[in-house]
């Protein structure tokens, strides 16, 4: 595919790095000359300088023959207009856009309307990484939790411990010990290193398991891995921007919230937006400031402010004095390991939760949801099984019979809203959406070529 | 459904220009509408971007075959186009082509367009017919050699 990547900031450096790997002819503008020479140092890429959103620009950038735009330069305005030029001027047929105002974004008739920006998929990292906090608030213990089939089935990573019932014992028993539960584990790693799961693999302590089961069924499947840390109820926010003041609204009916903002006329607008939240003025690194908020009484320490530095240090200040996990947003994505693992209990970026985003519709096939784990290396997908017995190679055949690239799991379906385990006998359906894990991401070329239809499908 | 009452000589092209996948579905649907006015160009693009998406219809040996279904559209309708330049299309072989067989069919497609699909594939599985068909700038050759009944 010929993609054009405008913007060689973050996002758009690690979306070309993914993509230069697969076969793609890919073309990255930006109008900082230094940051396109770094990223062609390292990849196979074309470079154009200029600014993004230009007519000239983007036919320099091959535009007429380009089939998908992806702007995601710092200015939402460069990126829509970027959009729209595609659109009227090259007939693009798919252009994705990063749009992060939310006073563009809360006007429903701007996208993908007759008179509006005629933009195909939006992206707001904010939302992004909003959902994705809160899903790891639903479940204390994981670390990684991801929806598929809009949240019937979640892949969820958790770190064995002692006092798992399932720790020294073989996969197997899991069966035994949950009878009424059904799950896959799609993955296991131990040291780093990828295990594909068999029946007979025991389960060891600090394995980090990946399983997947229907929404209902999450809890009781990772109670088996380690004793279940108590549900969460006091939250503390660190940083009241964008992200903070998200995820406040969409906590605050449930726990109660506490959200530490530096300025103090934020600070006013904020009490005035939140209903429960208890707004407080002051930096998230005053040790008095936590201290009179009794931080060793929350659940979770969350500190999402712009400040790398910031973050990192109020989250250590804050688990030193007790907070029972702390979380925190990176922006620099390269720190992300470094930070986790530590006294953070989990490290995220914005960068690379909205990867995941992007590459769903990046991929051919139908496939629908696309989550980038580990770094980048695994991936995670959901994909809708089209076609009959004769155009598609994996529709009316059984899971046994398909024949998957190594280290590709199908981990399970969901038909007509129902959540069916993957079981070596289950026959796969035209509509069905499938879930797969794959351990090396490179094999996603092969997993795309297995959904795609022949030549036959109309 | 025999081959030559979908493609008529009007639609049989060559030596037209490649650039991408992209530009040449561009250009047929442009020209496929001013043949045939009830078809809305910007329709049969997008209708065959969404089919090509699903899996590419690039067969191999330098073959495409891009289909969709179209509104406003009583009966199947054949363009081919020889490229003057091979163009990448994400074919199974990886290979780069430059014969291109479009076909439109109705909304309501049935076994009998499953099978004109199929009888294209095959004829252009024959590696003489593609031998002649590069090497031809005739169109009636062109036409002929495409259209003429398979010997059984």
């Amino acid at each position: 595919m010929k993609i054009i990547i405008l913007g060689a900031g973050q996002v758009g450096g690690t979306l070309a790095e993914n993509l230069a790997g697969e076969e793609n002819d890919i073309t990255v503008v930006d109008s900082d000359p230094n940051r396109l020479r770094d990223l062609q140092n390292k990849l196979d890429i074309r470079i154009i300088q200029g600014k993004a959103s230009f007519p000239a620009v983007l036919r320099q950038a091959g535009c007429e023959d380009a089939d998908m735009l992806i702007a995601v330069t710092n200015s939402d305005e460069v990126n829509m207009v970027a959009c729209q030029v595609a659109h009227a001027l090259f007939n693009t047929p798919t252009k994705i856009a990063r749009v992060r105002s939310a006073a563009y974004l809360s006007r429903k008739g701007l996208f993908r309307t007759e008179r509006g920006f005629d933009i195909d998929v939006l992206i707001s990292p904010e939302q992004v990484v909003t959902n994705h906090i809160r899903r790891l608030i639903e479940y204390p213990g994981a670390l990684q939790v991801l929806d598929f089939a809009g949240g019937l089935v979640q892949l969820v990573a958790v770190r064995a411990h002692h006092g798992g019932p399932l720790i020294g014992q073989e996969l197997s028993a899991l069966r035994q010990h949950i009878p009424n539960v059904d799950t896959r584990v799609a993955a296991i790693y131990r040291q780093n290193q990828a295990l594909i799961p068999k029946g007979n693999t025991v389960i060891q302590v600090d394995d980090e398991v990946f399983f997947l089961a229907a929404r209902q069924d999450i809890r009781a499947v990772m109670s088996e891995m380690r004793r279940v840390d108590h549900s969460y109820k006091r939250i503390v926010i660190a940083g009241g921007g964008n992200i903070g003041e998200r995820l406040a609204e969409s906590l605050e009916h449930e726990y109660q919230v506490k959200l530490i903002e530096y300025s103090p006329q934020r600070c006013t607008e904020l009490a005035d937006k939140l209903e429960r939240t208890v707004v407080l003025n002051g930096t998230a690194t005053d040790k008095n400031l936590l201290q009179e908020e009794s931080i060793e009484d929350a659940d979770i320490f969350c500190a999402v402010t712009n400040d790398d530095e910031v973050n990192i240090m109020s989250s250590m200040l804050a688990k030193r004095m007790g907070a029972g996990k702390v979380m925190t947003l990176i922006n620099n994505a390269a720190y992300v390991d470094l930070v986790q693992g530590g006294e953070v209990d989990i490290a995220f970026s914005p960068q690379l939760a909205t990867i995941g985003s992007l590459l769903t519709h990046i991929r051919r096939g139908q496939v629908k949801n696309v989550h980038s784990l580990r770094r980048g290396a695994a991936e995670a997908i959901e994909a809708v099984a089209i076609g009959d017995e004769k155009s598609s190679k994996i529709v009316g055949r059984a899971i046994e019979q398909i024949i998957l690239p190594e280290g590709v799991t199908i981990g399970a379906l969901v038909r007509e809203k129902e959540v069916l385990i993957a079981h070596d006998d289950l026959v796969i359906r035209s509509g069905d959406q499938v879930i797969l894990f794959l351990v090396d991401k490179r094999k996603i070329r092969e997993v795309e070529q297995l959904f795609a239809v022949g030549i036959t499908f109309i | 459904m025999q081959i030559n009452e979908i493609l008529t000589l009007e639609r049989t092209l060559f030596g037209v220009p490649g650039g991408s996948k992209k530009r040449v579905l561009e250009y047929f649907s442009k020209f496929i509408a001013q043949q045939i006015p009830q078809l809305d160009a910007e329709e049969v693009f997008s209708r065959l971007i969404a089919r090509e998406k699903l899996g590419s219809t690039g067969i191999g040996q330098g073959v495409a075959l891009p289909h969709c279904r179209i509104s406003h559209c009583d009966q199947a309708v054949g363009t081919f186009i020889r490229l003057r330049d091979k163009i990448d299309f994400d074919a199974i072989d990886g290979q780069p082509v430059d014969l291109i067989f479009l076909l439109l069919v109705p909304e309501e497609a049935n076994e009998a367009h499953l099978q004109t699909l199929a009888l294209l594939a095959e004829r252009f599985s024959d590696e003489e017919l593609r031998k002649e068909l590069r090497k031809t700038d005739q169109p009636e050759q062109l036409h002929q050699l495409i259209t003429a009944p398979i010997p059984s």
